[in-house]
């Protein structure tokens, strides 16, 4: 019998493998999905997380545990679906143009996977177009762009000019960071959300998706 | 938390050449110019151990041979108890210890900012603090009680720290009596004579010199006391450079050398073995006021170069560092004492005392100051530990696996390693303005003081038991409730 403290215990230890062996276990088991979901990962991340906020635990240790959390859901994620349980959100991340910068937007995408969305990664040097097309190829409920250089940055204006442009506004919660953004740049760019690190960004995240 | 007795020594001012120089100098001062001491006992005591004494001049003067013979009688290893085994010190080569020290007058009150006059109230208050400090290493009284009348003062100052720290508690005494009833308070909680010396929950510091080269006699006849009960001591002498000794730094090292081992004599020859600790601090006179400095870079410069004399003589070491002249806990308190502790904790100094909570020139101390010099001590502890080489440090394999373009973020080997390589300050602010700016602004001083007022509101020292405490309070008399 798998005790589904046990998924919790191992995902917030981060290991994966035995994450991966027990949600399996579990489903063989027959025990439902969601409730695998819920009571062993989202539970195991839900206390990593506390303990983030309490300086407890430290980014690395959140992150091995998204990871185990994220071998968890690859094999969750199908039966999820089977059973008509919907994933939390889906994300794309990139880069602007001309920045090659990427361990934020890494780090970011790790913290959302994480979190149980489902994120798409557009990579670096990411042009307007792509930012774009990603809106509706994937059915993003959030875009993210990260930008680390001060001359890079101005991109981003022109990726939520042309998702006006292309009529997708609304269909999108577009999202910034980076070491130079500020709230106040997000705002003046017509931006929905910043946040000034990666736990936040998936706090902010959650909140477009409620 | 970095535990203490990590390592220094790694930093030397001084060559072989000139610590060998600087001794010869204080063999010197000691066989031609000696030492004088108004008392007459002490006068009888040097000339049966066979120094050269001048009865009319009051000067005793040490052969080499004598003073030898004291250096290879001394202990090179000492150690100090707490209440709790996990707080002990053992003072030796160059294991560095960080705490509190003092007999200042007045407190920067924590509600108010205000300052007061220090009272019982503090001592036992600042214990709590310290004990919930892990980068403080013992405690040492900081502040005189001046609500206690002389007659019940070193009692009243020894219980209170006693009762609200279990790490090692130091102080002074004023006399020979109340340095007995201290001790027999401290033979009570250890659980008897002997156990008081297998494990000494209590040290004391004698101020036994007045520098240049006068023995303070009421404190020396202190010293003989505790030197007969085998407990503890450390011996202190702070000249001046410029006014107390000469301005030259090497012959203000060779001057309060001198002093030193003429306490060891002295000591040595009471009960040879003894635990005594070499307590060098010089440091240098301002030339505008002639006042002590405290802030001084040359004090840290010289607790440096005295840690080295002690290591030379294998004396474990009761040094300073952590120390300023400002008045409260600003920028020039930070830098100040960030520079000459990193100093002679790099140098190896065993046991440096008033490298937490001490202001303006060792005459005022802040609550919220201990808890920004935890965190100076934490820093310079993680100096200390340098950096470790091995395989796996070297990283080779996580190296090879993560690949160019990769990151370490969410490697094992981050994770096993990152509390042990990197020191995780608990008063410095590291993050995002908007972050701090939604946080009130404040800076580091106020964030100290929430973090001091909450271990006092919350913190729980481990108590004396109570059958020990009602026996203590029934055969001491003076002691107070706080």
């Amino acid at each position: 019998m798998v005790d589904l403290n046990n998924v919790s215990e191992s995902l917030q230890r981060g290991d994966a493998e035995k994450v991966e062996e027990l949600v399996r276990g579990a489903l063989g088991e027959n025990l439902l999905p969601k409730d695998i979901l819920e009571n062993g990962l989202i539970k195991g991340m839900d206390i990593i997380g506390a303990k983030f906020k309490k300086n407890e635990v430290y980014v690395p240790e959140v992150l091995i545990a998204a990871r185990a959390m994220h071998a968890g859901m690859s094999i969750l994620r199908p039966k999820l679906a089977e059973t008509g349980v919907k994933n939390i959100g889906t994300v794309a991340v990139g880069t602007v143009k001309g920045d090659l910068h990427d361990i934020g937007k890494n780090l970011v995408i790790m913290m959302l996977e994480g979190a149980g969305f489902e994120v798409i990664d557009l990579g670096i040097d990411v042009p307007v177009d792509k930012f774009v097309e990603a809106v509706t190829k994937y059915k993003l409920n959030v875009l993210g762009m990260s930008a680390l250089l001060t001359t890079t940055m101005i991109q981003m204006q022109e990726v939520i000019k042309a998702i006006s442009d292309a009529g997708l506004r609304d269909k999108v919660k577009i999202m910034i960071g980076g070491a130079p953004i500020t709230q106040n740049y997000a705002d003046q760019i017509g931006a929905d959300g910043y946040s000034p690190d990666a736990a936040s960004a998936v706090d902010k995240a959650k909140t477009f998706i409620a | 938390m970095v535990k203490g007795g990590i390592e220094g020594g790694k930093y030397r001012l001084l060559s072989n050449e000139e610590i060998k120089m600087i001794h010869e100098t204080s063999l010197k001062i000691l066989q031609q110019t000696g030492i004088k001491s108004e008392n007459e006992e002490i006068l009888s005591h040097f000339s049966k151990i066979g120094a050269e004494v001048d009865l009319g001049k009051r000067i005793i003067k040490f052969s080499p041979a004598l003073v030898e013979d004291a250096i290879n009688k001394a202990s090179s290893k000492i150690l100090l108890c707490g209440r709790e085994e996990k707080n002990d010190l053992t003072l030796e080569g160059k294991k560095v210890y960080c705490g509190t020290g003092g007999a200042a007058l007045n407190v920067l009150d924590l509600e108010t900012g205000e300052r007061r006059e220090s009272r019982l109230k503090d001592i036992a208050d600042i214990a709590k603090l310290v004990d919930a400090l892990d980068n403080i290493h013992f405690y040492l009284r900081p502040v005189v009680a001046q609500d206690i009348s002389p007659e019940f003062l070193d009692v009243n100052k020894y219980y209170a720290a006693l009762s609200n720290t279990s790490k090692h508690v130091m102080g002074s005494a004023y006399t020979v009596e109340s340095a007995l009833k201290v001790i027999s308070i401290a033979e009570e909680i250890a659980g008897g004579k002997e156990k008081l010396r297998e494990r000494p929950i209590i040290s004391f510091i004698t101020s036994f010199m007045k520098s240049p080269l006068q023995l303070a006699d009421p404190t020396v006849l202190v010293l003989m006391k505790i030197a007969e009960e085998g407990i503890p001591v450390a011996l202190s002498t702070a000249p001046m450079a410029g006014s107390t000794s000469p301005v030259t730094l090497a012959g203000t090292l060779a001057q309060v050398n001198a002093e030193q081992l003429c306490g060891m004599v002295l000591v040595q020859s009471i009960n040879p073995g003894t635990p005594v600790i070499y307590g060098a601090i010089p440091t240098i006179a301002d030339m505008q006021t002639m006042n002590f400095l405290d802030g001084a870079i040359e004090l840290g410069i010289l607790a440096a170069g005295a840690a080295q004399l002690a290591q030379y003589y294998n004396f474990p070491h009761y040094a300073w560092g952590g120390l300023t002249d400002s008045k409260i806990p600003d920028i020039q308190a930070g830098y100040e004492k960030g520079m000459n502790l990193v100093m002679a904790a790099l140098a190896g100094a065993n046991y440096i005392h008033n490298a937490a909570g001490m202001l303006e020139s060792t005459t005022t101390v802040a609550y919220e100051q201990y808890v920004i010099d935890n965190e100076i001590i934490g820093m310079a502890m993680r100096a200390l530990q340098g950096i470790e080489v091995n395989e796996d440090t070297l990283a080779f394999k996580v190296i090879n696996k993560v690949g160019p373009g990769g990151n370490y973020l969410a490697e094992t080997h981050t994770v096993q390693h990152m509390r042990s390589e990197l020191f995780f300050p608990k008063v410095s602010d590291r993050s995002l303005r908007e972050e701090w700016v939604s946080k009130g602004s404040k800076d580091a001083r106020e964030r100290a003081k929430e973090i001091a007022k909450n271990i006092l509101a919350t913190h729980k020292p481990l108590s004396i038991p109570s059958e020990v405490d009602r026996k203590i309070k029934s055969s001491i008399k003076g002691l107070k409730n706080i």
